[in-house]
């Protein structure tokens, strides 16, 4: 079934079982970088509780009625795809959602499908876009909408799935807000607020009031309505960082758009060696070790150059010339607050194939427990994503971290944390060919 | 307690008010809450025969006439005056004026220039129609046309008609294609 912007009709008219289907949501959005949502509502078309806001930061509302998946056929595209799981092969789709209604709570009237440019742009400017019905791999019905639809629109509400005497039914909206997101959220009965200014370092923006805005944007949140300062009810949502919990969990940077990633800077951070040493002298141990980490990584370019970058043998790399990776000054303490940074020109990720990033122990002994270290990659425009370096081996001084390789452009990233013995063993087990000498940093 | 119908449902408004005479057709629906081109709905009667034509085009009222010319029909336009709260557009019937030719007083509503503006009244929410008695200003009977609609650009709300002397009205909810004109057209009216 077809339909056109104003149409309804019941669930059961499209899909057989009535219940559980997956939307499968794409817009062609040269230039313009759009996040997809599915707000879940009460009866008076609001969002009470913000935990039915579905998106990647988000990826399962509390009754598991609603649940981010990855677009089948493109399995490591997603932030999601760690969740990925349901029927593969729907190609086209960007973002997908998993509706399961018969686990919605009654207060969830209405389940409406967002999209929310990010950044300049408007809904006039997009090529063509859908919101389908998809029945296991089976199409059931297709809400299509194209930038013609719209004019100066930068938020829109395409489709919506809700309750009507008791009878589930859609609706394609195709209608949408110039105020963008913000008024979105307004619609639904939010506020959104601005970062908080003199906050430290650019974290993501606060959230107050009763509901979020999605996170890509850390730069340029939208000229929205300034809520005052309160207590939200429940703790914010992280807006702008995701985790990579488990080994091989991954997620894909895609390309902004308008073809070229912003400088990807990766930090390795790690708790200051000062509270272990004090804890360590007054049970009248061994004098505290201080603990430096050195964070580095391992580069394979697409003409199949080779190479290590980091602190250990001088090799600080390039960011303008190849490998387009460098890195920072070396931090021996840990106690900067900015730990060690690895920044990889983004501009010029076309040229590389791959990377592996590791830290290790160069003095003192092995002790990631106390480290309790982490890395966080960003990239302008994107969200924070962090991998902790969890489950350690506190005999073993290497770490290697997370692999990033080039998938069609994309920056995709999967963690790792595998605990080795040295640099040649990291080597070996990923099969990068070098050939390793011991050396020093003075 | 006004009564609530149904999509097909039909109330006797001579039992239901007594002596009605002044009634007072409101008719609502929710402006846009989007940003976008504006919606501008128009509210129209056809009053028409027992073989549902108007006898000429003069019992066509709409915003370009206002007045049947018997007078038993006034389309009151924006409701300016604060009478009948919530409604958006109003139209006045005294029934004893109404021609005994006429069997039916079909209440329309159109999306003005819908094809140009790609609109319809899917998107449109929380669209109604009540017959209120101007007399002692009750609402007799109220039909909510929420959710059955959705692509048509032209909706046959509800009609007034005659049966066995008395009069009734009936919740229609009825959509079409093509505007008012199609609607014009289909009732006898002739359209330029």
């Amino acid at each position: 079934m077809d339909l056109t912007r104003g149409q309804r009709a019941k669930i059961t008219d499209l899909i057989a079982n009535g219940e559980h289907f997956r939307l499968g949501v794409a817009i062609q959005a040269p230039g313009l970088s759009i996040d997809v949502a599915c707000f879940g509502l009460d009866a008076a078309g609001k969002l009470a509780d913000e935990r039915y806001m579905t998106f990647f930061n988000q990826p399962t509302s509390p009754c598991g009625g609603v649940r981010l998946s990855a677009p089948a056929g493109a399995a490591a595209s997603g932030p999601s795809a760690a969740h990925a799981g349901g029927p593969s092969g729907q190609p086209g789709d960007q973002t997908c959602f998993d509706i399961d209604l018969g686990k919605l709570p009654p207060s969830i009237e209405r389940l409406t499908i967002t999209a929310a440019i990010d950044g300049t742009g408007a809904m006039s400017n997009i090529g063509q876009g859908h919101v389908r019905f998809l029945d296991g791999a089976t199409e059931r019905g297709r809400f299509a909408f194209s930038g013609a639809d719209f004019a100066a629109e930068r938020a829109l509400m395409l489709l919506e799935v809700y309750r009507k005497g008791g009878v589930w039914r859609t609706c394609a909206i195709g209608q949408g807000f110039n105020g963008g997101l913000a008024a979105l959220v307004e619609h639904f009965g939010g506020t959104v607020a601005e970062p908080t200014p003199a906050a430290a370092p650019p974290q993501s923006p606060t959230l107050q009031g009763t509901t979020t805005r999605p996170p890509t944007s850390q730069a340029s949140p939208p000229p929205a309505s300034q809520s005052p300062p309160s207590q939200p009810k429940t703790p914010p949502l992280n807006l702008s960082k995701i985790t990579l919990e488990k080994k091989g969990n991954r997620v894909s940077l895609e390309k902004p758009g308008h073809a070229e990633h912003g400088e990807i800077l990766i930090n390795l951070s790690w708790r200051p060696a000062a509270s272990a040493a004090v804890k360590r002298g007054l049970f009248g141990g061994k004098r505290a070790s201080q603990i430096d980490l050195d964070l580095g990584c391992l580069i394979e370019l697409q003409t199949g150059e080779k190479g290590a970058i980091q602190a250990l043998g001088n090799n600080f790399g390039d960011l303008l010339n190849p490998p387009y990776i460098a890195l920072d000054a070396d931090d021996r303490s840990g106690n900067s607050s900015e730990g060690e940074n690895l920044r990889i020109n983004g501009q010029h990720w076309d040229a590389i194939r791959r990377v592996l990033i590791y830290a290790f122990i160069y003095e003192g002994a092995p002790n990631w427990a106390e480290a309790d270290a982490r890395i966080s990659l960003k990239t302008p425009g994107q969200p924070e994503i962090e991998v902790r370096l969890d489950s350690q081996s506190n005999h073993q001084p290497m770490c290697a971290i997370a692999l990033l390789e080039n998938d069609a452009g994309a920056v995709r990233i999967t963690k790792l944390v595998d605990y080795y013995r040295g640099h040649r063993d990291v080597d070996q087990a990923h099969h990068w060919g070098l050939r390793w000498t011991s050396g020093s940093k003075d | 307690m006004a009564i609530s119908l149904n999509k097909g449902g039909n109330v006797n408004l001579s039992k239901e008010a007594p002596n009605l005479e002044n009634v007072l057709v409101g008719l609502g629906w929710d402006a846009r809450a989007t940003d976008g081109q504006d919606f501008d709905l128009d509210a129209s009667l056809f009053m028409v025969k027992d073989d549902g034509k108007v006898p000429d085009d003069s019992h066509f009222i709409f915003y370009n006439q206002k007045t049947s010319p018997d007078g038993s029909v006034e389309h009151t336009g924006d409701n300016l005056t604060g009478e009948g709260e919530g409604d958006d557009e109003t139209i006045h019937v005294t029934l004893s004026k109404v021609p005994a030719t006429i069997q039916r007083l079909v209440v329309v509503v159109t999306i003005h220039d819908a094809e140009a503006r790609r609109q319809n009244f899917g998107q449109v929410s929380n669209a109604f129609v009540r017959i209120v008695n101007r007399d002692n200003n009750q609402e007799v009977v109220r039909f909510d046309l929420s959710e059955d609609y959705s692509t048509e650009t032209a909706m046959i709300f509800g009609e007034i008609y005659r049966h066995s002397g008395d009069w009734k009205f009936k919740a229609v909810g009825q959509g079409y294609a093509g505007g008012l004109k199609a609607l014009a057209q289909q009732h006898g009216v002739n359209v330029g």
